[in-house]
């Protein structure tokens, strides 16, 4: 299983990546950890002609935090976020959500910022996106930027906001209001398979215990990672207890529009998702002071 | 209908070798046909199965998904690299007294894998061997006895802390 | 549990460390994609993406392209690659004629259409894509059912249907078990399809010789032999101007015993191009075409008493051998073993089987690790279903069928004669570890608190070679080994095994070495190069070594050995009855001084022959040909503790035990390692593996993304207990190659029943169809 042939370059700064989106466009794809583009090169079912290779782009391997939150950019491989005490610190829920992703040696290769625009549904970045109300950071090619809230940001399948010629910069994560908990649940064939149903959860509570904010996103259950708008209502202004949580949970199937394959039924996507986001808001909770 | 070649000059087991090879040559397969080192073996060509595993920069990778170009000027080892002078690394006798391998195939990428999970983890948990061993396959053992060989190899490995540790690692 | 060394003379027993590993160990293993030849040219295949279809090639462009140095099709090698028809003897088993590279029409997705070879594997896979195909589709026969419609597509115009093969059986008094019993229960198992995986795909390097017309094929086979008289074959090429040597071999379980159409067309690649060609299949072409196994489905009706026994049984079994037969094994052989395996250890006589195989639009159906396996499922299972409905503890049903020790040898139901097999004392040790009442009690209380858990066990025996009368059945071929002492005593011993994770390199050397008296150390095992070595079509499968390549090894030895004490005693003067050798000296039991180094009776054989007596042997080697003996069954007991998860499907195996039997043990790591890699492949089978096409006949699972093979985190620990029937004869081990795998999921499958408290005759068992069969979500069409 050999890929197809393809030009190649290996640009060191964002600048010189731009140029080169700017001149190769739709002939060019981004190389960044590689671990989902080039098994797609070896079955043939990508033939780029150009690889744009952004490993030598050091200035886009980050992680600045502060208190407003957490900016990572795009080339930071998914171990230095693993292995980052400050990120364990300020966000828990991408700690342990990045112990999900593949395996020991994909992380060392794979990229945040590639895990997010190649937007597999049944990839726990971009629902982390979706659940810390990330803001994406995009450059095209003359070098101007924009930002994309997470909502805009998940199109359709395998498909992100970017136009052709943009590349992402930066994800930024605002910290966690007072008050909040999180959890991160997945269930997968394999232990580092891509979900079959998986929740990233956060939650936030007042003094009085009642609930002022919940975001629940979904993976595994669409074409696109997805909040449940449906279930973070039946939440706000309520005490969370079981019972809220268990009406909240089955709120879950309005939003979800599973499909079957070979691995599971929508019917089991469903069940599944009501039952882990039930589990998730219990977790949540129980961490939210 | 090929591309142009690109020279490749990088450190494999310490020593520096170079060679010219299409962008869309892949590390696993540079290593192998241009280098002539066959240890690192092909199970899948698309990154699941583990046993083209080989360090980069000293980090496990799946070499079949990386491009021999982006190795340029980077230090690798491989399975060839990791007995020094002759005598096995603690890890390879581990599996040896473990009885960690039957076919032989899978073994070069596990003893890597092995190799660095016990480099950054010297005394894992119990519970933290499997997950660490989760990106490689075997269809022989059933694994038991390569996590025999990894407790064993992590005892051998932290009661002989002067183990040798190939020489490019020590820069 | 590091591996220990032994007392030098008796290693037969100890887990001596493996002389393969350390070349495995340092990347020095040479497999067939290591071997390098100058101006080596590679091959890759262009294959069908239709399932059945009529076809025109055109590889005009592709020919053009720099770097290719030719492209075959069918038409190209009429001539050259006679067309393959395998061996249809077996009444009822139709031969079905095919060409290597498809002529008119392909029959499945993957099906080999052209071959291209070229500089590089990537340049050859860059010529794929230029070669047009002309595709006119057929209707698909993508199931077993639609194979059985006489109205489905016939993949074969000359034959006409899609039935490759069919025969009925009865033994002993079938209507009279049938109007005795209590009950009758009728069942149909599904067997699904998966895939043997060995981690080396299959491959081959072709050189030939231009100038003395000579073939050497190195072939990741598991039959040198085989490999070499079927090329010839289909080659047109003298037996003695081919040469097949394997080298390492990454694994195979079956898949690599065949003679595959690419091995037979990469030969022909180097023959007619002059240049060595090197093919190795790529992981999507090893799961798509590779061949696939296991699909069958069998229909049980069992008459049974209210007590659980069973009287009688009527076994109608289908099997789906997709689209080609594999030289040189006709499917419908394995219609057979499951015949002929089926009883097991149970006393049952009466039995009539009905045998049907079908060709699909899927790959070909390939043996692998226990081929027969299904019969200890549909078995166990049965076992496991009878206790259900009749009230009794699965435990009961099996000491109610079980044949005791009192009983052997005993007749079975197919007129096999079953004798020194302890199946029903791996039961009973099983039971004893087990303490089934405590889990019953645990398993009462967990359930009031919502979990999910339960136990199941099942037990087999498996033909490790089986009885002398089995042997004889299938051909009663005599398995060869060849033992020579060097010039400098130390020892070289040929055997016609094919070892790919067998450890027979360590395992054979321990026997020759105690057997002749030798240090470990100074035996060397050679094997699988027919240019040297003694032959045998079998190669390594069907866990026949244990047995039979020992016990040859074992028997040259002492022919050899023997030689070295004639010799000796006129040297010692003594009888050759009073002398011993040890640690390679060969002296007067008791009387140590009286001694002589077997490095000086080489050397003297060997370079001064006329200091020996006349008669004396010019060379110290000796042949032997073994037929087995009496023969011999292995088997065990598997049992397997489960918790499911009711908000996932989610199966977990708390915990799984093993009791095996398998004779004496020559090195117990060895049979460990092949009991827990064969149960791990029967825990793939039913949670985690398979071949799955759509109703085109589209296949879907061609990645390992795809087609999921377990980790680590997939398999428990296994917990193993060994008996050992004692010896009657030296040669006293038995096969344990397969068991694992095929005693393995009937004891899951009947823990998930337990657990969910459902009868469950279906594979695989996949979160979506446990909680389909919780009730918990409704079945998608």
């Amino acid at each position: 299983m050999k890929p197809a042939p393809f030009e190649y370059f290996a640009p060191t700064s964002v600048e010189e990546t731009c140029a080169l989106l700017a001149h190769y466009s739709d002939d060019a794809k981004i190389l960044a950890g590689g671990q989902s583009l080039v098994p797609l090169l070896a079955l043939r079912l990508a033939q780029p002609a150009v690889l744009i290779d952004i490993n030598p782009v050091r200035e886009l391997d980050y992680i600045q935090a502060s208190d407003a939150g957490l900016s990572i950019g795009a080339r930071t491989r998914h171990r230095t976020l693993e292995r980052s005490p400050v990120v364990r610190e300020q966000f828990p829920l991408l700690s342990a959500a990045v112990e999900w992703v593949g395996h020991p040696q994909i992380r060392n290769r794979g990229t945040v910022g590639g895990s997010l625009v190649h937007a597999d549904p049944a990839a726990e970045l971009p629902a982390l996106a979706l659940a810390l109300d990330a803001t994406f950071t995009v450059v095209d090619s003359s070098g101007s930027r924009r930002t994309l809230k997470s909502d805009e940001f998940f199109v359709s399948f395998l498909t992100t906001a970017l136009d052709t010629g943009e590349l992402l910069r930066e994800v930024s994560f605002p910290a966690l209001p007072v008050g909040s908990g999180w959890s991160f649940m997945e269930v997968a064939r394999r232990h580092g398979d891509f979900a079959l149903v998986g929740v990233a959860a956060t939650v936030t509570l007042d003094n009085a215990r009642t609930c002022t904010g919940a975001h629940i996103a979904l993976f595994g259950v669409g074409e696109t990672t997805v909040r449940s708008r449906s279930t973070e209502q039946a939440l706000i202004g309520q005490k969370p207890d079981e019972q809220v949580i268990a009406v909240a949970a089955s709120e879950v199937v309005n939003d979800i529009h599973p499909l079957s394959d070979i691995h599971a039924t929508a019917a089991y996507r469903k069940y599944v998702a009501r039952n882990l986001v039930e589990q998730a808001l219990t977790e949540a909770v129980q961490r939210a002071r | 209908m090929a591309s142009k070649k690109q020279l490749i000059e990088l450190t494999v087991n310490g020593v520096r070798r170079e060679g010219l090879a299409e962008p869309r040559k892949t590390l696993a397969d540079f290593l192998r046909d241009d280098l002539e080192l066959t240890g690192t073996h092909l199970g899948c060509e698309h990154g699941v199965c583990g046993a083209c595993t080989v360090m980069v920069n000293g980090e496990a990778v799946r070499s079949c998904l990386m491009f021999a170009v982006q190795a340029n000027g980077q230090e690798i080892i491989t399975i060839e690299g990791i007995a020094t002078g002759g005598k096995l690394h603690p890890v390879q006798e581990a599996f040896w007294e473990c009885h960690g391998m039957q076919c032989g195939f899978c073994t070069p990428g596990f003893v890597m894998s092995v190799y660095a999970f016990l480099t950054e983890n010297p005394d894992p948990k119990e519970e933290e061997i499997r997950p660490a061993l989760s990106g490689n396959i075997c269809r022989c053992t059933g694994y038991q006895n390569i996590v025999n060989a990894v407790r064993l190899a992590a005892e051998k490995m932290r009661e002989a802390s002067a183990a040798p540790v190939p020489a490019s690692i020590m820069e | 549990m590091a591996v220990s060394g032994s007392v030098i003379g008796n290693y037969v027993g100890a887990s001596v460390k493996r002389v393969e590993d350390p070349r495995f160990l340092t990347g020095q293993g040479r497999y067939v994609d290591d071997l390098k030849f100058p101006n080596m040219a590679h091959a890759a295949f262009l294959r069908s993406p239709y399932s059945h279809a009529r076809i025109t090639v055109d590889a005009s462009e592709a020919r053009a392209l720099p770097g290719v140095v030719a492209v075959f099709t069918a038409a190209d090698l009429v001539g050259v690659v006679n067309p393959i028809q395998i061996d249809a003897s077996l009444p009822g088993a139709k031969s079905l004629p095919h060409t290597a590279l498809t002529s008119d029409k392909v029959r499945f997705v993957g099906d080999p259409i052209a071959m291209v070879v070229a500089d590089s594997r990537y340049i050859a896979e860059d010529a794929i894509d230029l070669i047009q195909v002309d595709f006119d589709p057929l209707p698909p026969v993508p199931s077993l059912d639609v194979a059985l419609d006489p109205a489905s597509a016939p993949l074969y115009e000359e034959v006409g249907d899609n039935i490759a093969y069919h025969d009925t059986f009865t033994y002993g008094d079938i209507d009279g078990a049938f109007s005795a019993a209590d009950r009758v229960l009728t069942e149909t198992f599904r067997q699904h399809r998966y895939i043997n995986v060995p981690m080396e795909t299959r491959g081959g390097v072709a050189t030939y010789d231009t100038s003395t017309g000579e073939l050497t094929y190195y072939a990741a086979t598991q039959s040198h032999n085989a490999m070499r008289f079927f090329l010839g074959a289909q080659l047109n090429l003298p037996g003695h101007r081919i040469r097949v040597i394997a080298p390492d071999i990454g694994g195979a379980f079956g898949l690599k015993f065949g003679v595959y159409r690419e091995d037979i067309l990469v030969a022909a690649a180097a023959m007619q191009t002059g240049r060595s060609v090197k093919w190795i299949e790529d992981r999507r072409e090893n799961l798509t075409a590779g061949g696939h196994a296991r699909e069958d489905t069998l229909t049980l009706e069992a008459a049974v008493k209210n007590d659980g026994t069973i009287l009688g049984l009527k076994v109608r079994m289908i099997l789906d051998a997709g689209a080609y037969q594999v030289t040189p094994l006709n499917p419908a052989l394995f219609t057979t073993i499951v015949r002929l395996v089926l009883p097991g250890p149970y006393r049952f006589l009466s039995y009539a089987f009905d045998a049907t195989v079908v060709t699909t639009n899927k790959a070909p159906y390939v043996a692998y690790r226990g081929p027969w396996a299904v019969e200890t499922w549909v078995r166990e299972g049965l076992a496991d279903i009878i206790a259900r409905e009749l009230g009794l503890d699965p435990v009961e049903v099996r000491r109610k069928n079980i044949l005791t020790k009192e009983e052997q040898p005993y007749k079975n139901a197919v007129g096999l004669t079953i004798e020194r097999i302890s199946a029903r004392e791996t039961l009973e040790r099983a039971v004893e570890l087990a303490d089934i009442p405590r889990f019953r009690e645990e398993q009462k209380r967990l359930r009031a608190d919502g979990r999910v858990v339960g136990f199941g066990l099942a037990t087999f025996i498996e033909p490790a070679p089986g009885g002398a009368d089995y042997m004889a059945m299938l051909g009663g071929a005599k398995e060869p080994a060849i033992v020579k002492i060097e010039p400098t005593g130390h020892v070289t011993a040929y055997t016609a095994q094919v070892p790919h994770g067998q450890s027979h390199e360590t395992t054979l050397a321990q026997i020759v070495a105690t057997e002749l008296g030798v240090p470990f150390e100074h035996v060397k095992v050679v094997h699988g190069d027919t240019q040297m070595g003694p032959f045998s079509l079998f190669g390594t499968g069907g866990s026949r070594a244990a047995t039979m390549a020992s016990g040859a090894a074992l028997f040259a030895t002492r022919e050899v050995k023997k030689q070295v004490l004639q010799i000796a005693g006129a040297m010692l003067e003594a009888s050759p009855d009073d002398l011993e050798i040890v640690n390679s000296t060969i002296s007067v039991s008791g009387v140590p001084q009286k001694a002589i180094p077997l490095a000086q009776i080489a050397m003297l054989v060997y370079l001064a022959p006329t200091n020996l007596p006349p008669g004396s042997p010019t060379e110290l080697v000796a042949m032997y040909a073994y037929d087995g003996g009496e023969g011999g069954w292995a088997q065990a007991t598997h049992c397997c503790w489960v918790e499911i998860d009711p908000r996932s499907g989610k199966v977990e195996i708390t915990r799984y035990l093993v009791v095996e039997d398998c004779g004496t043990m020559i090195n117990p790591a060895v049979v460990e390692g092949q009991v827990c890699g064969g149960t791990a492949q029967g825990i793939g089978g039913v949670l985690y593996e398979h071949a799955i096409y759509d109703e085109n006949g589209q296949f879907l699972t061609s990645t390992f993304m795809d087609y999921l093979v377990p980790t680590a985190m997939e398999i428990p620990p296994i917990e193993i207990d060994h008996l050992e029937t004692p010896a009657i004869s030296p040669v006293n081990f038995r096969g344990v190659g397969e068991g694992g795998a095929i005693c393995a999921p009937p004891a899951i499958i009947n823990a998930i029943s337990d657990a969910l408290g459902v009868k469950i005759t279906e594979q695989p068992l996949t979160p979506t169809r446990i909680l389909e069969l919780m009730g918990a979500i409704s079945v998608e069409k």
